[in-house]
């Protein structure tokens, strides 16, 4: 930057007084407050505010809406709106200097959003972990031991929830915001402003989750389902705004990314060109702008009959708990491949990188990854087999279930045919990319037994299922996960993660992940069902193994956690540019890449995956060719 | 060696004085998009209402008394109709240069617009029935009052516009470089003339606007008539 274009920086505690996170966390203290008192004013006045005698639902939603308005505005929000509101021209950018403070507040840099989200997302992944290890803590012994049946309730719905929640933004919110204008030749997304807040209203959504056990807790599990959602205790309205605002979040994050890739293209980048993370990240945005919109209204009318006292979900008075169950799935199902597909997507931008070899039926795999969009609109009935659907309808889902398996099954032969004769490295990303493979197959295998009608009859509401899940969401999209951390943390943070800790953490995490689940389909099968405290007592032998190979799995985690503070904070060895050898764009910007991406936008000439055709650039000309050569 | 993609460091320099074009064409796509999300969101409450009355729960869809007012609900779309037809006309004036002709247009319709939430409220209080009674009364309340708020919402986004078009109806060019809202480091615009972005954001929010009305018309239809 020209010296003369920047002005002196303010000192820290200037700098602290002004719209940051620290002045976000404060409002939001305070707007809770009025909130708080606002609805006690509008409800019945009453000074036991501060006992637990006098909750009221109202009270519950208008204090955290007063918190993630006063939140907002302390992190300046609010500046930009209505300064239009006054009349002021549009502009794009704010805070996109500064140092390390642009981390904690509004900034508009594509790059610093996907760091803030993963070390956000990072936060709430661990805090969902830790309860899956005191579920696991309860579960050693078949009677109660540790905690009360509602409380394991709570740690189950606050796991299934946080993962489910936090992990729906898992690939695009870090790896997306970051990759995605590099990726397409831009300097920013589309709506940079509107980038930073689904990340700060992801963070106020873990936050209010996290409270729930202020208020009781909530009994559901993550689907939420009525009428024990109606009858749950305050604690559930803190599910019920956690998940509108994940849903807003996702439907703003979809809506940009979309926006981004079809608008902000650079010369020459023609869709076939187009990276194939790209195109997933192209059809899970999709997935994210339409069915989330969907949540969003199912828990509005939650909210609804929790405090205006409709009666959506209430069968007695018109209303109707399948109509939740419709509603919820509607969104539920899509979901399930809002989290999968963008893990396809790393698998298939990863595997030519490491077997040296062009990503093999390009247009197969896009096809794929747009295939399993369309179809997971028309599945979400498989999730009320056992709850009463006319059994009519039973084939013709079981059937759409089952198709979705041709277009996963493109992804996979894609995968594989790229592998097939490919001069491979077993380096870290790769190992946790062939993993997926193993891991996603047994899901997808088991997800049959629960797409047919007569073992899901069996096996619905069991360990089984919950097994499969993990399978394919843990399996599937956790792997890929780690996957792209491995591939671009380097080029997002300037510094090497240590390999050999990589290869360990890979290793430990795939035996452990393994040894956790799997016996799980078993004890499934033996008629263990989920959300259930107590268990029969010849299970426990198989449960404590379960329990044990999780607390292995936790540890897996802290040998991941304590290579990147290890490698981040201490080491910093600097990284190349292009540790990889890679022909993807990002890999021909300097490590980390500059606030700007580019000074001259690229003009692209091809796909990035020409491997053996020619020696990999070390630079792309700017204004010229990005990729083959 | 050919020139490298970019250099270390940053330059504002290099990100200000962006073509208009490309934000432009950000927002309509956007607008699009928008478009596509809110009519998801009234799927759900589209499909509570056929579902709920087909099944009619305890003979509870719609117990006695229980009946929306057509008359507020036709005044209330009609105002919601009407203010986003003045936003088409009013980009038809924008295109055609009759800016003065546009602003007026604008703030009529932002005045209808806001007549018709005013209406909705008085709507709400005027029934005869209230959110509990039913899955209709249900359906009724859920449904109007999301649509107030996205209304509400558009209007906003409506009176942006406006507002810009008032404030530097009389200057020729771009704005003065302090009224770029942002990071006060910056020295110019991060947008190439951001004026011109009016045309785009009228476009865009005449698009969601005339949509939203729909989405209005057909609530109409199912809530009053049907």
């Amino acid at each position: 930057m020209t010296d003369a274009a920047v002005a002196p920086s303010p000192p820290l505690w200037r700098r602290l007084l002004g719209f940051n996170l620290l002045t976000g966390v404060v409002l939001g203290i305070g707007g809770w407050y009025v909130g708080w008192f606002g609805a006690h004013s509008i409800v019945g006045p009453s000074l036991d505010y501060f006992g637990d005698i006098d909750y009221n639902e109202l009270s519950v939603y208008l204090a955290y809406i007063g918190g993630i308005v006063g939140f907002l505005v302390g992190l300046g929000f609010f500046n930009y709106p209505f300064a239009r509101l006054r009349g002021y021209p549009p502009s794009l950018r704010e805070k996109e200097t500064g140092g390390w403070t642009r981390y904690f507040s509004l900034c508009t840099d594509h790059k610093v959003v996907g760091i803030q989200y993963l070390w956000g997302i990072g936060l709430f992944f661990f805090i969902g972990g830790l309860n899956a290890m005191l579920i696991r803590t309860e579960l050693l012994r078949p009677h109660h031991q540790v905690f009360p049946a509602g409380t394991y309730l709570t740690l189950v719905g606050m796991h299934g929830t946080m993962m489910m929640g936090m992990m729906s933004s898992g690939i695009l919110g870090p790896f997306a915001n970051y990759l995605i204008p590099i990726m397409i030749g831009a300097r920013r997304m589309a709506f940079p402003r509107i980038e930073a807040l689904t990340f700060w209203l992801l963070m106020a959504a873990g936050a209010i989750l996290t409270t729930t056990i202020f208020f009781g807790g909530f009994p559901t599990g993550w689907t939420g389902y009525a009428p024990l959602s109606n009858e749950g205790n305050p604690g559930m309205d803190n599910y019920i705004l956690f998940f509108a605002l994940v849903g807003i979040s996702m439907t703003l994050l979809g809506l940009n990314m979309i926006a981004t890739i079809v608008t902000m293209r650079a010369p020459g980048l023609t869709w076939t060109r187009l990276p194939i993370f790209a195109w997933g990240v192209l059809s899970t945005a999709v997935l994210m702008v339409l069915a989330a919109p969907v949540l969003v209204a199912v828990l509005a009318m939650e909210a609804l009959d929790r405090t205006a006292q409709t009666t959506f979900f209430v069968a007695a008075a018109g209303g109707s708990n399948y109509l939740y169950e419709n509603l919820f799935w509607v969104f539920g199902h899509p979901e399930v491949y809002i989290l999968a597909l963008p893990g396809f997507a790393i698998v298939l931008e990863l595997l030519p990188v490491f077997s040296r070899k062009p990503l093999w039926g390009y247009r197969l795999a896009v096809g794929g990854l747009l295939g399993v969009s369309l179809l997971s609109w028309f599945v979400w009935q498989h999730h009320l087999f056992v709850s009463g659907i006319n059994g009519d309808l039973r084939p013709f889902y079981m059937l759409s279930t089952e198709l979705i398996s041709i277009p996963t099954g493109f992804t996979f032969l894609c995968g594989m045919m790229t592998l097939w004769r490919g001069s491979i490295r077993f380096t870290v990303p790769m190992l946790f990319c062939l993993a997926w493979f193993f891991n996603f197959l047994l899901g997808g295998l088991s997800g049959v037994f629960l797409s047919d009608v007569p073992s899901d009859v069996t096996t619905h509401g069991s360990f089984f299922s919950m097994a499969h899940f993990h399978y394919t969401i843990m399996g599937g999209l956790v792997f890929t996960f780690f996957a792209a951390i491995y591939y671009w943390v380097p080029k997002m943070t300037g510094w090497e993660l240590n390999e050999r800790l990589g290869k360990i953490h890979f290793w430990t995490m795939f035996v452990f992940f393994n040894s956790t689940f799997a016996p799980l389909f078993a004890i499934g099968f033996l008629g263990q069902p989920r959300r259930a405290v107590t268990y029969a007592s010849g299970l426990q032998f198989l449960n404590d193994w379960v329990s044990v190979s999780a607390f292995c799995l936790g540890i897996s985690m802290l040998i991941f956690l304590f290579n990147l503070v290890w490698s981040l904070g201490f080491v910093k060895k600097p990284a190349e540019a292009n540790p990889w050898g890679s022909r993807s764009i990002e890999f021909q910007l300097p490590s980390p890449v500059p606030v700007h991406n580019f000074d001259r936008i690229p003009v692209f000439s091809s796909d990035p995956y020409g491997y053996g055709e020619g020696p990999p650039p070390s630079w792309v000309p700017a204004g010229a060719t990005a990729g083959r050569d | 060696m050919a020139e490298p993609l970019a250099y270390e460091g940053t330059s504002y320099e290099v990100v200000e004085e962006e073509p208009p074009e490309l934000l432009g064409r950000n927002l309509v796509s956007a607008s699009y998009l928008l478009a596509g999300a809110t009519a998801f969101f009234f799927i759900a409450f589209v499909f509570a209402y056929f579902y709920l009355r087909s099944l009619n729960n305890g003979g509870m869809w719609k117990p006695e008394g229980v009946d929306a007012s057509i008359g507020w609900g036709t005044a209330v779309v009609a105002c919601y109709a009407a203010s986003a037809l003045l936003v088409r006309l009013g980009v038809a004036d924008h295109r055609a240069l009759r800016r003065d002709q546009w602003r007026l247009k604008g703030v009529v319709a932002l005045l209808v617009g806001v007549v018709g939430l005013v209406l909705q409220v008085i709507a709400w209080t005027h029934e005869g029935f209230g959110p509990a009674d039913g899955g209709f009364a249900s359906v009724y309340f859920g449904w109007t009052a999301f649509l107030f708020l996205f209304v509400l919402g558009t209007l906003l986004w409506l009176e942006m516009t406006v507002a810009t078009s008032y404030r530097y109806r009389k200057t020729d060019g771009p704005p003065p470089a302090g009224h770029a809202s942002g990071d006060p480091h910056r020295e110019a615009h991060d947008i190439r003339d951001p004026l011109s972005l009016v045309r785009a954001e009228l476009v865009g929010l005449s698009f969601y606007w005339t949509f939203l009305a729909g989405i209005a018309v057909v609530s109409w239809v199912i809530l009053y008539l049907i």
